[in-house]
């Protein structure tokens, strides 16, 4: 009598658990897939925040076999404080002129110093913008097909590298509350593991849901609990 | 009317000012360094093969800007 129902021989593919050892055939197929289908190749550009399988990013002690899936940076919207302070620096000394052609003298230079002071201020002002943009910039979390890596940079003095391996990680959360982190569509990803270093954050990811759905399937579990 | 009128201010207030500006100047070509420094070991830690120049120059340029700065204060000033 022939079956009526065969169950198919179904294998769930969890490249987290083939770290240590070499990739089967399936399993391999399944990051190929993962690398190929669902990531198609792009080149960053200054300003990104949320890329998946960028191009032309290396990381120190990358390995041969190992590709960046997941690329985030803080939201680009996070940045718009200092970029209004810059803005009104900026226009401060345009300001100060006024003041000084229409409120009356407090305080007379010769011109070489007020030029130079001029100088030195917008030389000031730029290495404002310069610090707080390359706070940001090095402000990076990836994935790749191996671990993840979170990179703290903040204030020039301080650098906390933490990364784990895919198949420590147990479990995948986001945060995302208030009323404009709903709009501009960013939150908190955490990312907790089963190591010392119990939880990675990373801090106002751009497409948070999507960041989580990624490492999820990363990590070889279901998509729809969220 | 002028509260402080350094137009004809004595020389000493002057050297001063120039003392100062020179000062302040070396502290920030110091901490530019330091921000140079930062970046190069970033860029080491991860590296961005569209950005990485850019950033490096935008860095010099400031030092450089900077360090003549420093100069025309010395000379001029």
């Amino acid at each position: 009598m022939p079956d009526i129902f065969v169950a198919t021989d179904k294998q769930t593919v969890n490249p987290a658990t083939t770290l240590s050892e070499p990739l089967t055939q399936e399993k391999s197929a399944h990051l190929e897939n993962l690398n190929e289908t669902n990531f198609p190749q792009k080149r960053t550009h200054l300003f990104s925040a949320f890329y998946k399988n960028p191009q032309g990013i290396y990381f120190k002690n990358q390995e041969k076999d190992e590709k960046i899936l997941l690329f985030i940076r803080r939201s680009i919207i996070t940045n718009f404080k200092w970029v209004l302070v810059s803005i009104i620096f900026l226009l401060l000394p345009l300001l100060a002129y006024l003041f000084v052609n229409f409120g009356g003298q407090i305080i007379s230079f010769p011109t070489k110093y007020i030029l130079f002071f001029l100088a030195f201020y917008y030389l000031l002002v730029f290495t404002y913008i310069y610090v707080n943009f390359i706070t940001w910039y090095f402000n990076i979390a990836f994935v790749t097909n191996i671990r993840v890596v979170d990179i703290d940079f903040s204030g020039l003095i301080y650098k906390n590298i933490a990364a784990t391996k895919l198949s420590l990680i147990q479990d995948v959360s986001l945060i995302q509350a208030g009323a404009v982190r709903t709009f501009f569509n960013y939150g908190d990803v955490f990312v907790q593991t089963a190591g010392t270093y119990t939880n990675f954050e990373f801090e106002a990811a751009p497409q948070p849901e999507n960041a989580v759905h990624i490492i999820e399937d990363l990590i070889g579990k279901p998509n729809g609990h969220l | 009317m002028d509260i402080f009128n350094l137009l004809f201010a004595n020389n000493l207030i002057l050297a001063l000012t120039k003392v100062f500006f020179l000062a302040t100047d070396l502290m920030f070509i110091l901490f530019l360094i330091v921000v140079f420094r930062q970046v190069t070991l970033m860029q080491s830690l991860v590296k961005d093969t569209t950005d990485s120049f850019l950033l490096k120059s935008i860095i010099i340029a400031l030092i450089i800007g900077s360090v003549s700065l420093f100069l025309t204060a010395l000379v001029i000033l």
